[in-house]
C-alpha cells in the first residue's frame, strides 16, 4: 500500500477574510465575501467581486515588511497565506528537511507592470518592477520571505493552477523528492485578466449564482491559500496532528475548445474518475463535492453534466463556494482545497449560495443546507482551467485516508 | 456615413472575414441570407465575442448580453439592418 | 523507469522545416511563414488562422509529425502533450495589452484574450488530436536539455502514459522555432532513437 498523504497546515486569504479562522465563521453564517471593486484602479467600480480587503501597504505591514520593498500583490498574499500554513503546520525552520514550495499562478505580478508600464517605457524610476513581472518571480518572493524551501516550483494552468500544485505536491512527496510540500496559489485581480474575462462576457453584474438556472457569469475574485502536505510518517516524527489527508488525485484534458468546457464535460467526468481510481474509492464513498461551479453559462452545465455521468443517481451534495469568495482564478484550487479541509474539520457542507431555481438540465440543485446527513467522510474538489486543464483532487478524514 | 445597403452588406462580409481570420474566404463566399454561426463558417463561441466588439468598435453600437448576438448574427442581413437602424458611427 | 525512444522528430525555424532531419521546402507565399508552412502541409483546418503564433507553431510541428498517421484523431488518454519555452505567451499578451490601452481606442479583444495563457497550445494540439491525457507548459529562463529531459521522463512515471508529444515552441522577440518529438516506450521500429539529453543537446543546437 502506498504511504498516506496527510495535510498538517492550511492557509487561506480571501475576500472572507486575511485568514482561515475568519473564513470558516463566514462560510458558516453564509455571508459572502463579494462586493463592489475598490482596490483595483479601473474605471469598472462598483463590478461585483472577491477581493481581499487590505491595500498592498497593509499587508506589507502585517508581514513587517519596510515599505520600499519591491512586490507584488499576488506574491504578498501568497506569503501571507503560506506564513499561516506553515504555523499551523510548526513549520519554523528546516531541520534538515526538504520542504518544497509549489505555487499556481498565472497573473503573476500583471498588477505592477499595469500600474508602471508607462514608467518602464518613459523613464527608469520603476525598473525594479520589471523583473517581478513573472509568474516565477512571484512564487521566488513568496519562497524568499519564510527562507524555509529547498525546491520551488511554479504552475501555470489558468484556473486549474493551484489544484495543480497541490497535485504535484502529492508526486513529490510519493516520488521521495520531498519531505514536505507547501502546495496551493494565489492571484490576484488584474485589468488584464477582468478586461479578458469581461470580453468573454461570463462576468456576473451581479452577486454570481452557480448551478441556478439563471445564472449570468462569475464574480472574479483574488487570493492566496496553501495546504501543508506531508507522509504519515513524517507528521508523526514532527508530533503533528493532521487536519485530514489527501487521498485522491486526477487531470485530465477535455480537448474540446480553447476556453469552453465540452458540451458533456469530458475532460471532468475523465478528471473525476481519475481522482475516485486513484484514491481507491467508488462514487459513493464521496460526501460532498466542491464543484468548480464558477456560474457561467457553460461551466455550470458541463460540469453538472459530467458529475451526473460519475455519480449516476447518487449524487452527493454539490456546491460552489465561489457564491463566497468570487473566482480566484489560479488560486481557486487552493482557496477551495483549505474549505475543503475546514469543511472535513468542522463536518458542514459550505452551502451554495443566492440559488433558487433549478437547471432543468440537471437532476441535482446545489447545496443550500450547511448540515451534513451523514458525517463528512471524503470531498471531491474540481477545479478546472483555460486549455481545457482539469483536475479533481480528494480530501478524505485522516482514519478513512 | 450613410451608404446603401450593398454597400454596407459588402463592407460587413470584409470587416467579419478580417477581424476573425477567415482566411480563404471572400465576400462572394458569404451568402446574404445565410446563417453565420452552425454550418458554413464554422464560427465558434469566441467568434461571436468578436462580432460584438466590431459592432461597438466599427458602428457605436453596443451589446450587452451574448444572446442578443445570437440573435442578430443570424445572417450578415439581418445584421446589415440592425446596424442601419442602430448605428452611432 | 521505463527506457524511452524518439520515434519521430519535427522542426521548425524560418530557414527550415525538417521531419527526422528531412528538409521540407516551403514556398515563402505571401511572407507570412507560418501560413506558408500550413499551406505546403496541404492542411485543411481553418481554426489554425485563429490561432496566435505560438500555437501556430505547436500545431504545425504537431502536424509535420502526425499528419501521415493512418487512422488519425483517435481518441487517446495514454498520450501527453508536454511544451517549453522562454518566453510563454508574450507574443499574444502583447498584442492583446494594446486592445485594453487607455484612451478611445479600448476594445478588448476576447479572441487575443484566450491566447495570454501559453498552455493553449498544448490545448490546441490536445483539441487537434483528441487526446485527453496530461498536457502541461513549461516556462523556463533558457532552454535546458537536462530539464527537459527529466521532466518529460517523470510524465512516463505516470503507467497509464504510453507516449508523449513534447518539445520546445518559443515564439517572440524575432524568434520563431519549434522542435517536437513523438516519444514512445514501446519497442521502437529501426528509426527510433533512445531519448536522451545528448539527443535534445542535438537537436536544439541544429535548429
Amino acid at each position: 500500500m502506498q504511504e498516506r498523504i496527510f495535510v498538517t497546515g492550511a492557509g487561506l486569504l480571501s475576500a472572507l477574510g486575511t485568514n482561515k479562522e475568519e473564513a470558516l465563521t463566514a462560510l458558516r453564517a453564509q455571508r459572502s465575501g463579494i462586493a463592489p471593486l475598490v482596490y483595483l484602479h479601473t474605471s469598472h467600480k462598483g463590478l461585483p467581486v472577491g477581493e481581499v480587503k487590505r491595500t498592498n501597504r497593509e499587508m506589507m505591514r502585517m508581514l513587517g515588511l519596510p515599505e520600499t520593498e519591491i512586490t507584488t500583490r499576488t506574491s504578498l498574499m501568497g506569503m501571507l497565506a503560506v506564513r499561516e500554513a506553515l504555523e499551523q503546520a510548526g513549520l519554523s525552520e528546516t531541520n534538515g528537511l526538504r520542504i518544497a514550495l509549489i505555487s499556481g499562478t498565472t497573473v503573476g505580478g500583471m498588477d505592477m507592470s499595469e500600474q508602471y508600464y508607462l514608467d518602464f517605457l518613459e523613464n527608469d524610476t520603476r525598473n525594479a518592477y520589471i523583473a517581478t513581472h513573472d509568474c516565477g518571480a512571484c512564487t521566488e518572493m513568496i519562497a524568499d520571505h519564510s527562507g524555509l524551501f529547498s525546491l520551488v516550483d511554479t504552475i501555470s494552468t489558468a484556473c486549474s493552477s493551484a489544484a495543480n500544485a497541490i497535485l504535484l505536491g502529492a508526486l513529490l512527496l510519493r516520488s521521495g523528492r520531498a519531505d514536505i510540500v507547501v502546495a496551493g496559489g494565489s492571484e490576484c485581480i488584474t485589468k488584464f485578466h477582468l478586461n479578458g474575462f469581461r470580453t468573454l462576457m461570463i462576468l456576473d453584474g451581479e452577486p454570481c449564482k452557480p448551478f441556478d438556472a439563471d445564472r449570468a457569469g462569475l464574480n472574479l475574485g483574488e487570493g492566496a491559500a496553501y495546504v501543508v502536505l506531508e507522509s504519515e510518517d513524517s507528521a508523526r516524527r514532527r508530533n503533528v496532528a493532521p487536519l485530514c489527508g489527501l487521498s485522491g488525485w486526477g487531470n485530465a484534458c477535455d480537448a474540446f475548445h480553447q476556453t469552453a468546457s465540452s458540451p458533456e464535460g469530458e475532460g471532468a467526468f475523465l478528471s473525476m474518475t481519475k481522482a475516485l481510481d486513484s484514491a481507491g474509492l467508488s462514487p459513493e464513498a464521496i460526501s460532498y463535492i466542491n464543484a468548480h461551479g464558477t456560474g457561467t453559462e457553460n461551466n455550470d452545465l458541463s460540469e453538472g453534466l459530467a458529475i451526473q455521468r460519475v455519480f449516476g443517481e447518487n449524487i452527493p451534495p454539490v456546491s460552489s463556494t465561489k457564491s463566497f469568495t468570487g473566482h480566484t482564478t489560479s488560486a481557486a484550487g487552493g482557496v477551495e482545497a483549505v474549505i475543503s479541509v475546514l469543511a472535513l474539520q468542522h463536518n458542514f457542507i459550505p452551502v451554495n449560495l443566492h440559488f433558487s431555481s433549478p437547471m432543468k438540465e440537471l437532476s441535482f440543485v446545489p447545496a443550500t443546507v450547511d448540515r451534513p446527513v451523514r458525517p463528512l467522510q471524503h470531498i471531491l474538489s474540481n477545479s478546472f482551467g483555460f486549455g481545457g486543464n482539469d483536475t479533481s483532487l480528494i480530501f478524505s478524514k485522516t482514519e478513512s485516508v | 456615413m450613410t451608404c446603401t445597403m450593398d454597400e454596407l452588406i459588402l463592407k460587413l462580409k470584409k470587416e467579419i472575414i478580417d477581424v476573425l481570420n477567415l482566411e480563404d474566404i471572400t465576400p462572394e463566399d458569404i451568402t446574404d441570407d445565410a446563417p453565420l454561426f452552425g454550418e458554413g463558417l464554422g464560427l465558434d463561441s469566441i467568434d461571436a465575442l468578436e462580432l460584438i466588439v466590431l459592432m461597438e468598435k466599427n458602428y457605436g453600437i453596443k451589446l450587452k448580453d451574448p444572446s442578443q448576438g445570437r440573435e442578430l448574427f443570424r445572417s450578415i442581413r439581418v445584421m446589415a439592418d440592425y446596424i442601419q437602424a442602430n448605428r452611432t458611427k | 523507469m521505463r527506457p524511452l525512444y524518439v520515434s519521430r522528430t519535427a522542426c521548425i525555424t524560418r530557414q527550415s522545416v525538417s521531419v527526422n532531419g528531412k528538409e521540407l521546402p516551403v514556398s515563402s507565399g505571401d511572407g507570412r511563414f507560418l501560413a506558408a508552412v500550413y499551406r505546403t502541409l496541404g492542411i485543411d483546418y481553418p481554426k489554425f488562422f485563429k490561432m496566435d503564433n505560438l500555437s501556430k507553431l505547436g500545431f504545425l510541428a504537431s502536424e509535420l509529425l502526425l499528419r501521415e498517421d493512418r487512422p488519425r484523431f483517435v481518441p487517446r488518454e495514454d498520450c501527453a502533450v508536454i511544451c517549453f519555452n522562454r518566453s510563454a505567451s508574450l507574443d499574444a499578451d502583447t498584442l492583446y495589452q494594446a486592445t485594453i490601452g487607455p484612451g478611445e481606442d479600448y476594445f478588448p479583444s476576447p479572441s487575443l484574450f484566450v491566447y495570454t495563457l501559453p498552455n493553449i497550445v498544448t490545448a490546441e494540439i490536445a483539441i487537434r488530436n483528441k487526446l485527453y491525457g496530461e498536457t502541461s507548459f513549461y516556462i523556463c529562463e533558457a532552454f535546458s536539455a537536462h530539464q527537459l529531459f527529466t521532466t518529460v521522463s517523470h510524465a512516463f512515471a505516470d503507467s497509464s502514459i504510453r507516449s508523449a508529444l513534447a518539445g520546445w515552441t518559443e515564439y517572440g522577440n524575432e524568434v520563431c522555432e519549434a522542435f517536437l518529438m513523438q516519444i514512445e516506450t514501446f519497442p521502437p521500429p529501426e528509426t527510433a532513437l533512445p531519448f536522451s539529453v545528448e539527443f535534445l543537446t542535438r537537436i536544439k543546437n541544429k535548429l
